[in-house]
Protein backbone atom coordinates (compact mmCIF):
# COMPACT_ATOMS: atom_id res chain seq x y z
CA UNK A 1 0.00 0.00 0.00
CA UNK A 2 3.14 2.17 -0.15
CA UNK A 3 2.48 4.81 -2.83
CA UNK A 4 -0.77 5.57 -1.56
CA UNK A 5 -0.95 9.29 -1.97
CA UNK A 6 2.46 9.64 -1.26
CA UNK A 7 4.28 10.70 -5.07
CA UNK A 8 8.07 11.22 -4.93
CA UNK A 9 7.62 14.85 -6.07
CA UNK A 10 11.04 15.29 -7.27
CA UNK A 11 11.54 12.38 -9.52
CA UNK A 12 7.79 11.50 -11.10
CA UNK A 13 7.96 12.43 -14.46
CA UNK A 14 5.19 14.27 -16.18
CA UNK A 15 2.60 15.59 -13.93
CA UNK A 16 -1.01 15.46 -14.08
CA UNK A 17 -3.85 17.63 -12.56
CA UNK A 18 -5.86 15.40 -10.47
CA UNK A 19 -9.04 16.24 -11.93
CA UNK A 20 -7.67 14.62 -15.04
CA UNK A 21 -6.88 11.30 -13.67
CA UNK A 22 -10.45 11.21 -12.13
CA UNK A 23 -12.04 11.56 -15.60
CA UNK A 24 -9.36 9.33 -17.32
CA UNK A 25 -10.86 6.48 -14.20
CA UNK A 26 -14.82 7.61 -14.60
CA UNK A 27 -14.44 7.28 -18.62
CA UNK A 28 -12.89 3.74 -17.99
CA UNK A 29 -15.14 2.63 -15.46
CA UNK A 30 -18.25 3.32 -18.05
CA UNK A 31 -16.68 2.02 -21.13
CA UNK A 32 -14.29 -0.92 -20.29
CA UNK A 33 -16.19 -1.76 -16.80
CA UNK A 34 -19.46 -0.71 -17.71
CA UNK A 35 -19.71 -1.77 -21.28
CA UNK A 36 -21.00 1.63 -22.49
CA UNK A 37 -21.92 1.49 -26.27
CA UNK A 38 -20.16 -2.03 -27.09
CA UNK A 39 -22.40 -2.48 -29.70
CA UNK A 40 -20.89 -0.18 -31.34
CA UNK A 41 -17.48 -1.26 -33.23
CA UNK A 42 -15.86 2.08 -33.35
CA UNK A 43 -16.94 2.62 -29.41
CA UNK A 44 -15.29 -0.85 -28.79
CA UNK A 45 -12.12 0.18 -30.27
CA UNK A 46 -11.85 3.26 -28.70
CA UNK A 47 -12.26 1.50 -25.29
CA UNK A 48 -9.17 -0.75 -26.40
CA UNK A 49 -6.99 2.16 -26.90
CA UNK A 50 -8.41 4.20 -23.79
CA UNK A 51 -8.02 0.67 -21.85
CA UNK A 52 -4.08 1.00 -22.50
CA UNK A 53 -3.82 4.24 -21.62
CA UNK A 54 -2.82 3.98 -17.78
CA UNK A 55 -0.07 1.81 -19.17
CA UNK A 56 1.32 4.98 -20.78
CA UNK A 57 0.38 7.50 -18.23
CA UNK A 58 2.38 4.53 -15.63
CA UNK A 59 5.43 5.13 -18.40
CA UNK A 60 5.15 8.77 -18.20
CA UNK A 61 5.13 8.71 -13.94
CA UNK A 62 8.21 6.67 -14.00
CA UNK A 63 6.70 3.52 -12.95
CA UNK A 64 8.22 1.52 -16.08
CA UNK A 65 7.83 -2.04 -14.04
CA UNK A 66 4.25 -1.42 -13.94
CA UNK A 67 3.51 -0.33 -17.00
CA UNK A 68 5.13 -2.96 -18.80
CA UNK A 69 3.34 -5.53 -16.54
CA UNK A 70 0.13 -4.22 -17.42
CA UNK A 71 0.57 -3.06 -20.88
CA UNK A 72 2.04 -6.64 -22.16
CA UNK A 73 -0.95 -8.23 -20.18
CA UNK A 74 -3.65 -6.07 -21.36
CA UNK A 75 -2.45 -6.63 -24.86
CA UNK A 76 -1.81 -10.15 -24.58
CA UNK A 77 -5.39 -10.99 -23.03
CA UNK A 78 -7.24 -8.54 -25.62
CA UNK A 79 -5.69 -10.71 -28.36
CA UNK A 80 -6.41 -13.98 -26.29
CA UNK A 81 -9.91 -12.75 -25.95
CA UNK A 82 -10.02 -11.87 -30.04
CA UNK A 83 -8.63 -14.18 -31.93
CA UNK A 84 -8.35 -17.36 -29.82
CA UNK A 85 -11.93 -17.40 -28.03
CA UNK A 86 -14.10 -18.19 -31.16
CA UNK A 87 -11.90 -21.48 -31.71
CA UNK A 88 -12.01 -23.08 -29.11
CA UNK A 89 -14.76 -24.90 -26.89
CA UNK A 90 -15.81 -26.39 -23.77
CA UNK A 91 -14.38 -25.89 -20.41
CA UNK A 92 -10.98 -24.20 -21.56
CA UNK A 93 -13.45 -21.72 -23.57
CA UNK A 94 -15.33 -20.94 -19.88
CA UNK A 95 -12.41 -20.76 -17.92
CA UNK A 96 -10.41 -18.58 -20.24
CA UNK A 97 -13.21 -16.84 -21.31
CA UNK A 98 -14.10 -15.67 -17.65
CA UNK A 99 -10.44 -14.87 -17.09
CA UNK A 100 -10.34 -12.88 -20.07
CA UNK A 101 -13.71 -10.74 -19.51
CA UNK A 102 -13.04 -10.25 -15.91
CA UNK A 103 -9.18 -8.76 -16.85
CA UNK A 104 -10.44 -6.82 -19.55
CA UNK A 105 -13.38 -4.81 -18.23
CA UNK A 106 -11.36 -4.33 -14.45
CA UNK A 107 -7.39 -4.35 -14.76
CA UNK A 108 -7.83 -1.11 -16.64
CA UNK A 109 -9.43 0.55 -13.80
CA UNK A 110 -7.79 -0.96 -11.18
CA UNK A 111 -4.71 0.72 -12.75
CA UNK A 112 -5.59 3.78 -13.31
CA UNK A 113 -6.79 3.66 -9.36
CA UNK A 114 -3.03 2.46 -8.72
CA UNK A 115 -1.42 5.18 -10.70
CA UNK A 116 -3.75 8.03 -9.49
CA UNK A 117 -3.18 7.42 -5.82
CA UNK A 118 0.82 6.89 -6.69
CA UNK A 119 1.39 9.63 -8.57
CA UNK A 120 -0.61 12.33 -6.83
CA UNK A 121 -0.06 13.69 -3.50
CA UNK A 122 -2.64 14.71 -0.87
CA UNK A 123 -1.94 17.99 -0.69
CA UNK A 124 -2.54 17.91 -4.45
CA UNK A 125 -5.79 16.33 -3.90
CA UNK A 126 -7.93 18.02 -1.67
CA UNK A 127 -6.75 21.19 -3.87
CA UNK A 128 -8.30 19.64 -7.03
CA UNK A 129 -11.51 18.60 -4.54
CA UNK A 130 -11.50 22.65 -3.48
CA UNK A 131 -11.79 23.48 -7.03
CA UNK A 132 -14.27 20.90 -7.88
CA UNK A 133 -16.16 22.92 -4.83
CA UNK A 134 -16.48 19.20 -2.31
CA UNK A 135 -17.40 20.39 0.61
CA UNK A 136 -15.36 20.54 3.66
CA UNK A 137 -17.18 17.45 5.36
CA UNK A 138 -16.13 15.37 2.36
CA UNK A 139 -12.62 16.76 2.37
CA UNK A 140 -11.28 16.94 5.99
CA UNK A 141 -11.89 13.04 6.73
CA UNK A 142 -10.18 12.12 3.27
CA UNK A 143 -7.24 13.90 4.04
CA UNK A 144 -6.87 12.79 7.32
CA UNK A 145 -7.22 9.47 6.04
CA UNK A 146 -4.87 9.10 3.72
CA UNK A 147 -2.23 10.67 6.38
CA UNK A 148 -3.38 8.18 8.71
CA UNK A 149 -2.64 5.11 6.32
CA UNK A 150 0.82 4.43 6.45
CA UNK A 151 0.39 4.81 10.17
CA UNK A 152 -2.62 2.25 10.59
CA UNK A 153 -0.59 -0.72 8.47
CA UNK A 154 2.93 0.40 10.14
CA UNK A 155 0.99 -0.55 13.73
CA UNK A 156 -0.77 -3.05 11.74
CA UNK A 157 2.81 -4.89 10.72
CA UNK A 158 4.03 -4.55 14.21
CA UNK A 159 1.33 -6.06 15.98
CA UNK A 160 1.30 -8.58 13.22
CA UNK A 161 5.07 -10.16 14.12
CA UNK A 162 4.47 -9.64 17.75
CA UNK A 163 1.64 -12.00 17.62
CA UNK A 164 3.45 -14.63 15.07
CA UNK A 165 6.40 -14.55 18.01
CA UNK A 166 3.35 -15.75 20.50
CA UNK A 167 2.08 -18.49 17.84
CA UNK A 168 -1.18 -16.54 17.43
CA UNK A 169 -1.00 -17.63 13.55
CA UNK A 170 -3.13 -19.26 11.07
CA UNK A 171 -1.99 -22.45 11.61
CA UNK A 172 -0.31 -21.82 15.04
CA UNK A 173 -1.13 -23.55 18.32
CA UNK A 174 -4.14 -20.15 18.90
CA UNK A 175 -4.94 -20.06 16.03
CA UNK A 176 -8.47 -19.10 17.58
CA UNK A 177 -7.59 -15.92 18.74
CA UNK A 178 -5.67 -14.55 15.11
CA UNK A 179 -8.34 -11.71 14.09
CA UNK A 180 -9.32 -10.98 17.60
CA UNK A 181 -5.50 -10.60 19.10
CA UNK A 182 -4.74 -8.16 16.18
CA UNK A 183 -7.81 -6.07 15.76
CA UNK A 184 -7.88 -5.16 19.24
CA UNK A 185 -4.60 -3.80 19.74
CA UNK A 186 -4.40 -2.31 16.63
CA UNK A 187 -7.84 -0.18 17.44
CA UNK A 188 -6.74 0.54 20.97
CA UNK A 189 -3.41 2.18 19.61
CA UNK A 190 -4.67 3.67 16.38
CA UNK A 191 -7.52 5.42 18.75
CA UNK A 192 -4.15 7.05 20.76
CA UNK A 193 -2.46 7.93 17.99
CA UNK A 194 -5.81 9.67 16.27
CA UNK A 195 -6.61 11.66 19.32
CA UNK A 196 -2.83 13.20 19.22
CA UNK A 197 -3.35 13.30 15.45
CA UNK A 198 -6.54 15.70 15.15
CA UNK A 199 -4.97 17.78 18.29
CA UNK A 200 -2.34 18.32 16.19
CA UNK A 201 -4.66 18.96 13.14
CA UNK A 202 -6.60 21.47 15.19
CA UNK A 203 -4.00 23.36 16.30
CA UNK A 204 -3.06 24.07 12.40
CA UNK A 205 -6.42 25.47 11.70
CA UNK A 206 -8.75 22.16 10.78
CA UNK A 207 -12.43 22.87 10.51
CA UNK A 208 -12.23 26.59 11.33
CA UNK A 209 -14.45 28.12 9.30
CA UNK A 210 -11.96 30.73 7.34
CA UNK A 211 -10.80 29.07 3.85
CA UNK A 212 -7.62 27.20 4.17
CA UNK A 213 -4.84 28.18 1.29
CA UNK A 214 -2.92 25.23 -0.27
CA UNK A 215 0.78 25.96 -1.90
CA UNK A 216 -0.15 23.55 -4.43
CA UNK A 217 -0.40 24.37 -8.26
CA UNK A 218 -2.69 22.33 -9.80
CA UNK A 219 -4.21 23.13 -13.37
CA UNK A 220 -4.62 22.03 -16.72
CA UNK A 221 -1.35 22.05 -19.11
CA UNK A 222 -0.84 20.91 -22.18
CA UNK A 223 -0.14 16.82 -21.42
CA UNK A 224 -3.79 17.70 -19.44
CA UNK A 225 -5.64 18.44 -22.71
CA UNK A 226 -3.91 15.66 -24.68
CA UNK A 227 -5.36 13.22 -22.27
CA UNK A 228 -8.81 14.59 -21.87
CA UNK A 229 -9.11 15.02 -25.75
CA UNK A 230 -8.30 11.67 -26.10
CA UNK A 231 -10.41 10.35 -23.25
CA UNK A 232 -13.56 12.91 -24.42
CA UNK A 233 -12.74 11.52 -28.08
CA UNK A 234 -14.68 8.02 -26.62
CA UNK A 235 -18.05 9.91 -25.62
CA UNK A 236 -18.20 11.56 -29.33
CA UNK A 237 -17.76 8.11 -31.22
CA UNK A 238 -20.50 6.70 -28.63
CA UNK A 239 -22.96 9.56 -29.43
CA UNK A 240 -22.16 9.46 -32.88
CA UNK A 241 -22.54 5.83 -32.91
CA UNK A 242 -26.46 6.44 -30.71
CA UNK A 243 -27.48 8.99 -33.56
CA UNK A 244 -25.97 6.88 -36.03
CA UNK A 245 -23.20 8.31 -37.75
CA UNK A 246 -20.20 5.61 -37.21
CA UNK A 247 -21.05 1.87 -36.61
CA UNK B 1 -20.27 18.89 13.51
CA UNK B 2 -16.66 20.34 14.47
CA UNK B 3 -13.86 19.72 13.21
CA UNK B 4 -13.12 16.92 15.70
CA UNK B 5 -15.73 14.90 14.77
CA UNK B 6 -14.49 15.46 11.40
CA UNK B 7 -10.88 14.11 11.71
CA UNK B 8 -12.94 11.03 14.04
CA UNK B 9 -14.62 10.16 10.82
CA UNK B 10 -11.28 10.11 9.06
CA UNK B 11 -9.13 8.12 11.38
CA UNK B 12 -12.47 5.76 11.64
CA UNK B 13 -12.39 5.53 7.65
CA UNK B 14 -8.37 4.57 7.50
CA UNK B 15 -9.11 1.42 10.32
CA UNK B 16 -11.71 0.16 8.17
CA UNK B 17 -10.08 0.71 4.89
CA UNK B 18 -6.94 -1.19 5.95
CA UNK B 19 -9.08 -4.22 6.92
CA UNK B 20 -11.26 -4.17 3.52
CA UNK B 21 -7.84 -3.56 1.83
CA UNK B 22 -6.56 -6.63 3.61
CA UNK B 23 -9.26 -8.47 3.02
CA UNK B 24 -9.44 -7.82 -0.71
CA UNK B 25 -5.96 -9.03 -1.21
CA UNK B 26 -7.69 -12.21 -0.75
CA UNK B 27 -9.73 -11.46 -3.46
CA UNK B 28 -7.34 -11.79 -6.01
CA UNK B 29 -7.41 -15.44 -5.76
CA UNK B 30 -11.00 -15.57 -7.75
CA UNK B 31 -12.47 -18.24 -5.81
CA UNK B 32 -12.41 -16.17 -2.13
CA UNK B 33 -14.02 -13.38 -4.49
CA UNK B 34 -17.78 -13.87 -3.15
CA UNK B 35 -16.25 -13.52 0.36
CA UNK B 36 -15.46 -9.89 0.64
CA UNK B 37 -19.16 -9.79 1.19
CA UNK B 38 -18.69 -12.38 4.00
CA UNK B 39 -15.48 -11.13 5.68
CA UNK B 40 -15.34 -7.23 4.95
CA UNK B 41 -19.17 -6.63 7.03
CA UNK B 42 -17.55 -9.24 10.41
CA UNK B 43 -14.38 -7.83 10.58
CA UNK B 44 -15.20 -3.96 9.76
CA UNK B 45 -17.51 -4.71 12.67
CA UNK B 46 -15.14 -4.25 14.98
CA UNK B 47 -13.82 -0.88 14.36
CA UNK B 48 -17.38 0.31 13.33
CA UNK B 49 -19.34 -0.38 16.45
CA UNK B 50 -15.91 1.35 18.32
CA UNK B 51 -16.83 4.15 15.67
CA UNK B 52 -20.58 4.86 16.77
CA UNK B 53 -19.80 5.32 20.09
CA UNK B 54 -18.38 8.34 18.84
CA UNK B 55 -21.22 9.81 16.92
CA UNK B 56 -23.39 12.17 18.66
CA UNK B 57 -24.17 14.24 15.55
CA UNK B 58 -26.12 13.90 12.38
CA UNK B 59 -23.92 12.67 9.32
CA UNK B 60 -21.24 10.60 11.25
CA UNK B 61 -22.09 7.64 9.58
CA UNK B 62 -23.68 9.47 6.41
CA UNK B 63 -20.29 11.21 5.50
CA UNK B 64 -17.85 7.82 6.55
CA UNK B 65 -20.10 5.43 4.07
CA UNK B 66 -20.22 7.91 1.49
CA UNK B 67 -15.84 7.98 1.81
CA UNK B 68 -16.31 4.30 1.31
CA UNK B 69 -17.76 4.64 -1.71
CA UNK B 70 -15.47 7.68 -2.95
CA UNK B 71 -13.00 5.50 -2.19
CA UNK B 72 -14.03 2.43 -4.43
CA UNK B 73 -14.60 5.19 -6.92
CA UNK B 74 -11.05 6.20 -6.75
CA UNK B 75 -9.72 2.19 -6.60
CA UNK B 76 -11.15 1.83 -9.91
CA UNK B 77 -14.13 -0.56 -8.77
CA UNK B 78 -17.10 1.50 -10.80
CA UNK B 79 -19.65 3.87 -9.55
CA UNK B 80 -22.48 1.88 -8.47
CA UNK B 81 -20.82 1.21 -4.70
CA UNK B 82 -20.64 5.29 -4.63
CA UNK B 83 -24.68 5.39 -5.50
CA UNK B 84 -25.51 2.78 -3.05
CA UNK B 85 -23.25 3.88 -0.16
CA UNK B 86 -24.72 7.19 -0.58
CA UNK B 87 -28.09 5.92 0.48
CA UNK B 88 -27.39 3.15 2.49
CA UNK B 89 -25.15 5.61 4.23
CA UNK B 90 -27.98 7.89 5.71
CA UNK B 91 -30.48 4.86 6.35
CA UNK B 92 -27.79 3.57 8.75
CA UNK B 93 -27.69 7.25 9.70
CA UNK B 94 -31.65 7.34 10.68
CA UNK B 95 -31.46 3.88 11.87
CA UNK B 96 -28.91 5.44 14.53
CA UNK B 97 -30.46 8.58 14.99
CA UNK B 98 -33.83 6.77 15.73
CA UNK B 99 -31.50 5.33 18.90
CA UNK B 100 -30.78 8.65 19.96
CA UNK B 101 -27.67 7.61 19.30
CA UNK B 102 -26.56 5.47 21.89
CA UNK B 103 -29.10 2.28 21.55
CA UNK B 104 -26.76 -0.69 21.46
CA UNK B 105 -29.12 -3.14 19.37
CA UNK B 106 -29.27 -0.07 16.75
CA UNK B 107 -25.80 -0.14 16.36
CA UNK B 108 -26.07 -3.56 15.69
CA UNK B 109 -28.46 -2.95 12.91
CA UNK B 110 -26.96 0.45 12.06
CA UNK B 111 -23.49 -1.79 10.72
CA UNK B 112 -25.91 -4.02 9.15
CA UNK B 113 -27.48 -1.57 6.43
CA UNK B 114 -24.00 -0.25 6.62
CA UNK B 115 -22.42 -2.84 5.34
CA UNK B 116 -24.77 -2.72 2.03
CA UNK B 117 -22.07 -0.82 -0.10
CA UNK B 118 -19.80 -3.94 -0.04
CA UNK B 119 -21.65 -5.86 -1.70
CA UNK B 120 -22.80 -2.91 -4.33
CA UNK B 121 -19.15 -4.19 -5.74
CA UNK B 122 -20.65 -6.90 -7.55
CA UNK B 123 -23.35 -4.77 -9.17
CA UNK B 124 -20.72 -4.64 -12.43
CA UNK B 125 -20.48 -8.34 -12.42
CA UNK B 126 -24.61 -8.35 -13.28
CA UNK B 127 -25.47 -5.55 -15.07
CA UNK B 128 -25.81 -4.86 -18.68
CA UNK B 129 -25.15 -8.14 -18.50
CA UNK B 130 -27.43 -9.00 -21.78
CA UNK B 131 -26.55 -6.10 -23.50
CA UNK B 132 -23.10 -7.05 -23.40
CA UNK B 133 -23.63 -10.36 -24.64
CA UNK B 134 -25.55 -9.45 -27.68
CA UNK B 135 -22.34 -7.84 -28.95
CA UNK B 136 -20.28 -11.60 -28.28
CA UNK B 137 -21.95 -13.54 -30.13
CA UNK B 138 -19.24 -15.41 -31.84
CA UNK B 139 -18.17 -16.78 -28.85
CA UNK B 140 -20.97 -19.06 -29.31
CA UNK B 141 -23.96 -20.08 -27.10
CA UNK B 142 -21.98 -22.36 -25.26
CA UNK B 143 -19.79 -19.72 -23.15
CA UNK B 144 -22.54 -17.38 -23.20
CA UNK B 145 -24.46 -20.38 -21.31
CA UNK B 146 -21.84 -21.19 -19.00
CA UNK B 147 -20.58 -17.17 -17.70
CA UNK B 148 -24.63 -16.47 -17.29
CA UNK B 149 -24.78 -19.99 -14.83
CA UNK B 150 -21.70 -18.99 -12.74
CA UNK B 151 -23.17 -15.53 -12.24
CA UNK B 152 -26.94 -15.86 -12.73
CA UNK B 153 -28.67 -12.71 -12.05
CA UNK B 154 -30.89 -13.62 -8.55
CA UNK B 155 -27.02 -13.91 -6.98
CA UNK B 156 -27.46 -10.30 -6.92
CA UNK B 157 -29.75 -9.62 -4.17
CA UNK B 158 -28.32 -12.78 -2.14
CA UNK B 159 -25.33 -10.56 -1.93
CA UNK B 160 -26.47 -7.82 -0.66
CA UNK B 161 -28.75 -10.26 1.65
CA UNK B 162 -25.37 -11.97 2.71
CA UNK B 163 -23.60 -8.25 3.06
CA UNK B 164 -26.74 -7.39 5.72
CA UNK B 165 -26.76 -10.49 7.59
CA UNK B 166 -22.71 -10.41 8.15
CA UNK B 167 -22.75 -6.85 9.03
CA UNK B 168 -25.27 -8.11 11.92
CA UNK B 169 -23.11 -10.87 13.00
CA UNK B 170 -19.97 -8.16 12.91
CA UNK B 171 -21.90 -5.95 14.75
CA UNK B 172 -22.67 -8.36 17.56
CA UNK B 173 -18.81 -9.08 17.18
CA UNK B 174 -17.50 -5.76 17.53
CA UNK B 175 -20.04 -5.16 20.35
CA UNK B 176 -18.64 -8.10 22.50
CA UNK B 177 -14.97 -7.03 21.39
CA UNK B 178 -16.33 -3.33 22.94
CA UNK B 179 -17.63 -4.81 26.14
CA UNK B 180 -14.62 -7.23 26.96
CA UNK B 181 -11.78 -4.64 25.82
CA UNK B 182 -12.55 -1.66 25.07
CA UNK B 183 -14.70 -0.27 27.84
CA UNK B 184 -11.90 -1.59 30.11
CA UNK B 185 -9.34 0.64 28.85
CA UNK B 186 -11.44 3.67 28.53
CA UNK B 187 -11.71 4.47 24.89
CA UNK B 188 -15.17 3.10 24.36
Amino acid sequence: MDGLFTADIENRGLVLDPRTKLFVIITLVIFALGGTGSDIAAVRYGTAAVSILPAVLLLTAKQYGKAAVFGILFVAVKAAQLLLLPYITGAALSILGICCMVFVRLMPGLIMGAYMLSSTTVSEFIAAMHRMHIPQQITIPLSVMFRFFPTVLEEFTSINTAMKMRDIRIGGKYAGRFIEYRLVPLMVCSVNIGSELSAAALTRGLGTKVRRTNICRIGFHVQDIAVLILTAGLYILWILGMIGVVI
Amino acid sequence: MKGKDLINIGIFSAIYFVIVFIVAMLGFIPVFLPLLAVLVPILGGIPFMLFLTRVKKFGMIWIMSAIMGLLMLLTGMSWPPLAVSVVSGLIAELVYKSGNYQSASKAVLTNGVFSLWVAANYLPLFFAAEKYWSTRQNFGQDYIDTVTKLMPTWMCPVMFIVAFVCGILGGLLGRALLKKHFEKAGIA
